[in-house]
């Protein structure tokens, strides 16, 4: 349980923000929300099980982030990979259509990633072109139809499924951060892409392969974000192409909010977790306020300008 | 093998596409629409829904003026009814957003929800817990996958698109006397509501139209390049008639590009109420009429059908909503039949 | 400090650089350039800009390859594909820019690329990294908070002092030295003139550019002059002055 204790080492001041940030929204929420089934199980699970999706991509998107790279394109990896993982299981078992989600997710990262790592094009505009290159994909692989998922066995493994009566999207997020975590603080690769996006000038002196540190952070990105597909086809119990289309904002939020520069060399995959958790508890908040759509969106764009606004002042001491 | 299956299971969109060739709107399973002003709750039934302190949630596929007069027709009946709307949900066209919000808000355990499931496969698991706790759901539009009526749901409420179509084309006729070329600016996108409403128009046309026809044909699916498109129409087709725009937003397109030719002969039909587009209508602009769907009324009669399934009622399986024609001369109640509310100041003012 | 020379007679140079030529397309920038660097000697390399001190130190260190020419390491020829093969030979290069990451702590730049691992799954032993950071830092009398501390909150004296203690933490033999106090003020270029000094008493040969002539004086034992790629002479520090030497560099008598 090393990696416990380090992890508490990781949680230096600015990363505070996004505790304190959660427990308070959270507090608020318990008690004005008291009599509207906020502090419920099934209510709070829900939070999780509806942000397991996100926290995955935003896992990626820490890695990526440290390394002074941006990938935009993860939403439309996220429908193609669903896409393709559903429509392979109308006729192949569960494994194919895993591989094959996973697979297309990883496939594209590589994409990205030779582009950014070895031509040297920045990886903005190499991501903001993917993006819509997926997307129209997405939209042209099934003619904009959207693609059941009856394979019972991968719905439960993915989506509504449970083990020890713990909901199989609660494993997965609880997993994903863990094995992110590790990788992230504890091993030599993570600490090569924290070296990368800090300063890849000597992180190459310094014998780090740069370049494929930089490919490796885009195949994750794009490997977290076939599994977040996988996720939503388990959930949903079909695939859409819009699926994963308008998470980019929330997980980049989630992200900021959690620690992780956006010019790289630092990050927290804790941080994001929570980050991303305190996305989809605000959500979930505002809705049972009964606030109207519009008072929602201003809401919510309020909290995240607030919490941003400490954690970056606090970041640039 | 699959195929009928398909047929059987699909959602209102495709079957509403079939209804094109019936010339009217059909439901999923071949019911007969029901005109929604025959949807009401009775005044015996509204002291019993009062006492029972019943709740209801409204989740939206995506916001919009449409949206908006639909929430605000089903909140007042919902206010009649003494039913308290508890939640209000956008999922900006994301089914997965829109599972979400549904479970959400069944923290508020609501009586009835309204909704518009985005898409009838994801909808079908996503309203599952809904359906399963008794929450009488009444939709918009759309119909989850293999949902049997009134087991599953109250009702399906819906514009009646066709009629949309058919009055666009109607009243684009009157305009050009009749007779002369137009020019059809469809959406090119598997939509249900566009692609009905813009197959109505053109149907129509080549049906009862002899003496018009359409010599220009032209897809759209971003509205901002609806003026590059309606430049080259033009320019093909000098003296075109007559143009049909899917919707109101590429319409202003359509328009400024007729303002830049300096053309003042050619109409415009378009469809949905937009402020641009009615105030060059007033002031005898290029565009002829809009034909819109009465929002508040399709709103009105969701919130009543799924009160008197609460009430233990019958309610029709599927239920359409006219749609209005506004004219210059009309504009004022055409707004109020519409949105239910008054016309945006501008076009009162022009129109006087 | 004469002294040191005579060792050499025991053992052979440690970098033995034999009629280096380097050519980038038409371009000469160092023409036939041989010198010997013994253990414990400071060697310090001095010329205008574009003399050719940058591309030499990028041979020594494996970034260029020479054009013709041998470089031996303990009489051995080498020849590095790159920077990592260099220094796997125990030549460690001290940057001009310093090459530190910082917003990473001391510890972890002190093992940049190179971290301790422990376990079966590999994982960062941070607790090694921080003890053998602290003796270091110790021995080499850096004064920082401590090895947590993180380089952005350090002064530029104290970044030279850790990446020299890096240097010196990972070289076997040889250390480069490029401009090593050019962005310091008159205090801390002290104190790193001071670490540079007890690295010649570990017995570590150091090859030192500089364009301070009484930095030069007061740290060298002997000093070589480069002009337009051309290998003017080397000198004994003792045996020569600022005079000699600026003639030297400049080409004016």
């Amino acid at each position: 349980m090393e990696w416990l204790k380090s992890a508490r080492q990781t949680f230096d001041l600015q990363q505070y923000v996004v505790y304190l940030g959660f427990l308070a929204i959270f507090l608020f929420f318990a008690i004005t929300l008291s009599d509207d089934g906020f502090l419920t199980t099934r209510n709070l699970s829900n939070i999780v099980l509806q942000t397991a999706p996100a926290t995955i991509m935003a896992i990626g998107f820490v890695f990526v982030l440290s390394a002074g790279e941006i990938d935009l394109s993860f939403g439309s990896i996220v429908a193609v990979s669903a896409l393709s993982g559903a429509v392979v299981m109308q006729d192949y078992p569960m494994v194919a259509g895993i591989a094959a989600g996973l697979g297309v997710g990883l496939a594209i990262g590589w994409f990205n990633g030779v582009l950014v790592a070895y031509l040297r094009l920045p990886s903005f505009l190499v991501t903001l072109a993917t993006l819509g290159l997926f997307a129209g994909l997405a939209r042209s692989m099934t003619n904009l139809r959207s693609i059941p998922v009856v394979n019972d066995a991968f719905t439960g493994f993915f989506g509504s499924g449970a083990l020890f009566g713990i909901p199989s999207l609660i494993l997965w997020t609880i997993g994903a951060v863990i094995v992110g975590h590790i990788v992230y603080r504890e091993s030599r690769f993570g600490a090569h892409v924290i070296a990368t996006g800090d300063n890849a000038g000597a992180a190459q002196v310094s014998g780090i392969k740069v370049p494929r540190i930089r490919l490796a952070v885009m195949m994750i990105s794009g490997g977290c974000a076939g599994l977040a597909g996988l996720l939503y086809a388990g959930r949903l119990q079909a695939a859409r192409y819009t699926l994963g289309e308008s998470d980019l904002m929330t997980v980049i939020a989630a992200v900021i909010v959690g620690g992780t520069a956006l010019n790289g060399g630092k990050g927290s995959v804790i941080g994001a977790l929570v980050g991303s958790l305190l996305m989809g508890m605000l959500n979930n908040g505002l809705i049972l306020m009964g606030l109207s759509v519009s008072d929602q969106m201003i809401v919510r764009g309020l909290i995240i300008l607030i919490a941003v606004a400490i954690s970056l002042r606090d970041t640039s001491r | 093998m699959n195929f009928t299956k398909l047929i059987a299971t699909a959602s209102v969109a495709a079957m509403l596409l079939g209804g094109v060739a019936h010339a009217q709107t059909v439901g999923p399973q071949g019911e007969t629409a029901t005109p929604s002003s025959s949807v009401k709750v009775g005044d015996e039934k509204v002291s019993m829904l009062k006492d029972g302190k019943y709740r209801a949630a409204l989740l939206w596929h995506d916001q919009s003026d449409f949206v908006n007069a639909v929430t605000a027709g089903a909140t007042d009946e919902f206010n009649r009814l003494g039913i308290e709307v508890v939640a209000t949900t956008s999922a900006g066209f994301d089914a997965a957003k829109q599972r979400s919000d549904i479970e959400t808000a069944l923290a508020k355990k609501p009586n009835i929800i309204l909704s518009l499931p985005l898409d009838p496969v994801t909808s079908a698991a996503a309203f599952k817990d809904a359906k399963a706790e008794g929450v009488k759901l009444v939709f918009l539009s759309n119909l989850p996958q293999d949902y049997q009526h009134p087991s599953d749901y109250a009702a399906i409420v819906t514009d009646d698109l066709f009629q949309m179509g058919k009055q666009a084309a109607d009243a684009l006729a009157e305009g050009m006397g009749g007779k002369g070329t137009v020019g059809w600016i469809f959406h090119d996108a598997n939509y249900y509501v566009t692609n009905q409403r813009d197959n109505a128009f053109k149907t129509t046309i080549e049906k009862d139209y002899p003496d018009i026809e359409i010599v220009a044909e032209q897809g759209i699916s971003d509205p901002a390049r609806a003026e590059d498109i309606a430049n080259a129409m033009l320019l093909k087709n000098p003296d075109i008639g007559g143009i049909y725009v899917t919707w109101a937003g590429p319409a202003e397109g359509v328009l400024a590009a007729l303002r830049a030719n300096g053309n003042k002969t050619t109409k415009i039909v378009t469809l949905d109420l937009s402020e641009p587009i009615a105030l060059d209508m007033v002031k005898g602009g290029n565009v002829t009429a809009i034909v819109a769907d009465e929002a508040y009324e399709l709103g009105r009669a969701m919130a009543a059908a799924g009160a008197r399934a609460l009430a233990g009622e019958e309610t029709p399986p599927f239920v359409v909503a006219p749609a209005v024609t506004v004219t210059p001369s009309n504009v004022e109640a055409g707004w109020q039949q519409s949105l239910h509310r008054d016309a945006p100041d501008s076009v009162m003012k022009a129109g006087k | 400090m004469a002294l040191n020379a005579t060792q050499e007679t025991s053992t052979g140079p440690v970098l033995e650089l034999a009629n280096i030529h380097k050519a980038f397309g038409g371009v000469v920038a160092v023409e036939d350039f041989s010198l010997d660097l013994h253990a414990g000697e400071i060697v310090a390399l001095v010329g205008d800009n574009g003399a050719g001190k940058s591309t030499l130190i990028k041979m020594i260190s494996g970034v260029h390859a020479p054009t013709s020419g041998t470089i031996s390491l303990d009489g051995e020829a080498v020849a590095f594909a790159d920077a990592s093969v260099a220094r796997a030979h125990g030549v460690e290069v001290v940057y001009q820019d310093l090459a530190l990451a910082d917003q990473q702590p001391v510890y972890m730049n002190m093992f940049l690329g190179r971290e301790t691992v422990r376990g079966p799954l590999n994982l960062l032993d941070r607790k090694a990294m921080m003890r053998e950071t602290q003796a270091l830092v110790d021995e080499l009398d850096v004064r920082i908070p401590s090895a947590k501390a993180i380089i952005r909150d350090l002064s530029g004296g104290q970044r030279q002092g850790v990446a020299i203690a890096r240097a010196t933490h990972w070289a076997k033999k040889l250390i480069l030295l490029d401009e090593p106090t050019a962005a310091l003020g008159v205090a801390e270029t002290a104190r790193v003139e001071e670490i540079v000094k007890i690295l010649r008493e570990r017995n570590i040969a150091i090859l030192i550019i500089s364009h301070s002539l009484d930095q030069v004086f007061r740290l060298s034992d002997r000093i070589c002059v480069l002009r337009r790629g051309v290998q003017i002479g080397v000198r004994e520090t003792a045996k020569s002055d600022k005079n000699e030497i600026v003639s030297m560099i400049t080409g004016v008598a």
